[in-house]
């Protein structure tokens, strides 16, 4: 037996003392009893009372450091606030009178606090102590002018100046007031079910449904008793009107209930995830077990500069806000994760969230491991692209320079050099040799900048550009080429694979011909290019080949090679489009 | 060319050095040349004004220094059908070539810039255009021919027929390949009669649908 289990037990028999004094107390006394009050009667009160007395172990065992628990206490203790009146004493009566009404509130006030214990918001915390206030004040006043009949052979301790009529007044006041403290209160009510998630509700539903259904019997009584119809409340003090009362304590046991199995179910979270969690399955598991559905993790992201989603996007801040809860679980002082949730997992059970952040620490470890590579590979991927747009770039304006620069000079050279065979004479030879010199270098710069970065293909696009490579190629290419635009990126990609591997084949594969392949499917664009070879390609060989995957994969593509021996040799490239 | 009329020539090319040396050169060649442009708008403004018989455009002009010059010889063919145009490229690929002609062939040509250094080559390439031929650089025909095929006519041919057939491609009339090759044109005519059988061609009716055949035969298989 732990200390917790100790003032368990305690509680238990407070409340069980309650409960026997609350149904059989009357007996104690040599007043009792009223023909109504007997033992058979008795067990029909009993029974909700142990309910209640269920229901604040429950509470209690759940949240020791709650308020819940404390307010089902004292709605036992004052519940029995009647018996007092068998006390054979005046002062018996006058506490009687005092107190009778307040369980009444305490129940109001159990509602609107329910489950944590705690009113939310000023506008609930001033209508409750208003109440309070305006039931003991009023009783109080009313004491001061009330004293019972000569018959009771009893005396009201406080009844200082006795006044039937004004007495009679206060009453008529307080009877006015309690049905509109109720409206209010099941207003109150209404008002937190209509804005609670779906979560809330679901801990709220047992509450909203039986507080009405014991409002109604509670007003029967009373108009009953302000109209002095007995028959109607000996009918209500059957035993099986009796079991209505069961109706409160029972539906918050249910909601207490409710809540309670979520952590009950902690265990199975500990087996599941001692099975093992797929990368990127922690954050579902996580919302399934604690039933919300709009359930987020974030981690803290690479560079320790915010956070990150599990699949390395970055998290965003205005997902913090009121209408979701963060919570941070840590491992020491370090936070493993945030968890961002419906805020009615806290309100519903105070520290389930953490409880489940502290079973889940291993595999938080490992997604948050994995969430930061993957926000770490995005960031690479995405500096990769840039490195390739940029060498992209800088070719065209290479391509560009050379056009405009060298070759235009030395096309004007020869042009001159032809201009000086007219004008001079026997230097003909010499001239012609310098001539044929510049057009061999014409013919290297043409050549240099078409590899750089043929206009063609900016002009035109893929098609065009590739039927180009296939008439320069040594063996007949055929060519399926989408007549289609693409991104330059995309463009650029996939013409320089097929030309690389046009050159390959040429050099190594010893094929009779050649297919290049372009199709697009949903969202990809798929280029396969298909050799007669020998067969036996390398996928590391050549550093060509290399740059080539680089570019692809830049993209967020692949390449793959399928090259066996005997069989030719066929390279796919994937590009996203 | 003494006694005919000199040729009129325009000439559009945004890098001046090498638009001077070719006016020079081109005058030097017995042609007049009456207007010069560094950009699309001065060239088809010149060629309003002008009515020149050949407007010779460079391939890359402003403001994209890619293919202006293939589309202000569009624009010029649509405005002034009887102006020849021979476009001076530095781009060695046969669908620039082939696109430029295909609509009319009729006193069009594409001719590789490097061209202009060898003036009898580009002499000769602006009276073809002047007097209605079709000019395609021998380089780009020689790249139509040299493309790998699986098959095909071209592989029956003689290799005069192969010669013959790279003459028409360039666009040249029978009167020029006769010329070229030192025979009577009726000799042609049988050559190229048989060649079109090979190749399983239609019988061209005239000179501008014959280079369109051939081109299509060699471009598209």
């Amino acid at each position: 037996m732990t200390p917790g289990h100790w003032r368990l037990l305690g509680l238990g028999l407070l409340g069980a003392l309650l409960a026997a004094w609350h149904s059989y107390g009357p007996f104690l006394f040599p007043t009792c009893c009223h023909e109504l009050v007997t033992p058979f009667n008795q067990a029909w009160i009993l029974l909700p009372a142990l309910s209640w007395v269920a229901l604040m172990l429950v509470v209690y065992a759940r949240d020791p450091s709650g308020w819940m628990w404390k307010l089902v206490l004292l709605y036992l203790a004052t519940r029995g606030a009647w018996v007092l009146g068998y006390i054979p004493a005046d002062i018996g009566l006058t506490l009687n009178r005092l107190l009778q009404n307040v369980h009444q509130i305490v129940l109001g006030h159990m509602a609107l606090a329910f489950p944590t214990g705690r009113l939310a918001g000023r506008f609930d915390r001033t209508f409750v102590a208003f109440a309070y206030a305006w039931v003991i004040g009023l009783t109080s006043v009313w004491l001061l002018f009330w004293q019972p009949p000569d018959w009771w052979n009893r005396h009201n301790v406080i009844g200082l100046w006795p006044n039937s009529d004004v007495a009679g007044v206060i009453n008529s006041i307080a009877l006015l007031g309690a049905p509109i403290l109720a409206a209010i209160a099941l207003w109150r009510l209404w008002r937190r079910w209509s804005i609670a998630t779906p979560a809330h509700r679901r801990v709220l539903a047992p509450v909203v449904v039986a507080m009405p259904a014991a409002l109604v019997i509670i007003g029967i009584w009373h108009v009953a008793e302000a109209i002095n119809r007995d028959e109607i409340r000996v009918a209500l003090q059957t035993p099986v009107l009796r079991l209505t009362e069961l109706v409160l304590p029972a539906g918050f046991l249910i909601g207490a209930g409710r809540a309670l199995l979520a952590r009950g179910s902690i265990a199975d979270l500990a087996t599941t995830l001692g099975r093992g969690v797929p990368l990127g399955d922690l954050q579902s598991l996580l919302a399934r077990f604690l039933r919300d559905p709009t359930l987020k993790l974030a981690f803290p992201a690479p560079g320790g500069d915010g956070f990150i989603y599990p699949d390395g996007r970055p998290f965003r801040t205005d997902e913090r806000s009121d209408a979701r809860a963060t919570t941070p679980l840590r491992q020491g002082d370090e936070v493993l994760a945030l968890l961002v949730h419906d805020p009615a997992l806290e309100v519903e059970d105070p520290g389930l969230v953490r409880a489940v952040g502290s079973v889940a620490q291993l595999a938080l470890t490992n997604e948050r491991l994995s969430a930061q590579v993957r926000a770490q590979l995005s960031e690479v991927r995405a500096s990769r692209a840039r490195i390739v747009e940029a060498a992209d770039t800088e070719r065209r304006r290479i391509e560009r320079d050379l056009h405009d620069g060298a070759q235009q000079r030395l096309l004007a050279l020869a042009v001159r050099l032809q201009t000086a065979k007219a004008t001079v004479q026997g230097a003909d030879g010499l001239i012609d040799e310098a001539t044929a010199e510049l057009h061999a270098a014409l013919t290297d710069v043409r050549e240099l900048s078409r590899g750089l970065h043929p206009p063609i293909l900016s002009d035109m696009g893929l098609g065009p550009a590739i039927e180009a490579l296939a008439e320069r190629a040594p063996i007949p290419v055929e060519v399926q080429v989408p007549d289609h635009r693409y991104t330059e990126a995309i463009e650029s990609a996939a013409y320089f694979l097929v030309s690389e591997a046009l050159t390959n084949v040429a050099r190594y594969a010893g094929a009779k011909t050649a297919t290049v392949r372009i199709r697009a499917k949903t969202q990809r664009l798929l280029v396969e290019v298909s050799d007669d070879g020998h067969g036996g390609a390398d996928v590391s060989g050549g550093s060509g080949r290399r740059g080539l995957m680089d570019r692809v994969e830049a993209l967020g593509g692949r390449v793959t090679l399928d090259s066996p021996l005997g069989e030719g040799t066929t390279i796919r490239a994937t590009l996203p489009l | 060319m003494s006694g005919q009329p000199s040729i009129s020539v325009v000439l559009a090319d945004d890098a001046v050095l090498l638009r001077e040396a070719l006016a020079g050169a081109l005058s030097a060649a017995g042609f007049t040349v009456v207007g010069q442009a560094a950009n699309v708008d001065g060239l088809l403004e010149l060629v309003d004004h002008l009515a020149p018989t050949v407007a010779i455009v460079d391939v890359r002009m402003p403001p994209t220094h890619t293919t202006e010059g293939l589309e202000a010889a569009q624009r010029i063919r649509r405005a002034h059908p009887a102006v020849a145009i021979l476009v001076l490229s530095q781009y060695v690929e046969t669908r620039y070539a082939v696109d430029l002609v295909r609509d009319n062939p009729a006193g069009i040509g594409y001719l590789l810039k490097d061209r202009i250094s060898r003036i009898d080559q580009l002499s000769d390439a602006v009276r073809r255009v002047a007097a209605g031929e079709t000019v395609i650089d021998p380089e780009i025909v020689g790249l139509l021919l040299g493309r790998p095929r699986r098959g095909g006519g071209l592989a029956e041919l003689t290799p005069r027929e192969h010669e013959i057939l790279r003459l028409m491609a360039e666009g040249r009339s029978n009167h020029g390949i006769a010329d070229r090759l030192v025979v009577e044109p009726k000799t042609i005519e049988g050559h190229i009669t048989r060649i079109f059988s090979k190749l399983q061609l239609e019988p061209a009716a005239d000179d501008q649908r014959r280079v369109l055949a051939v081109l299509s035969y060699l471009k598209d298989r």
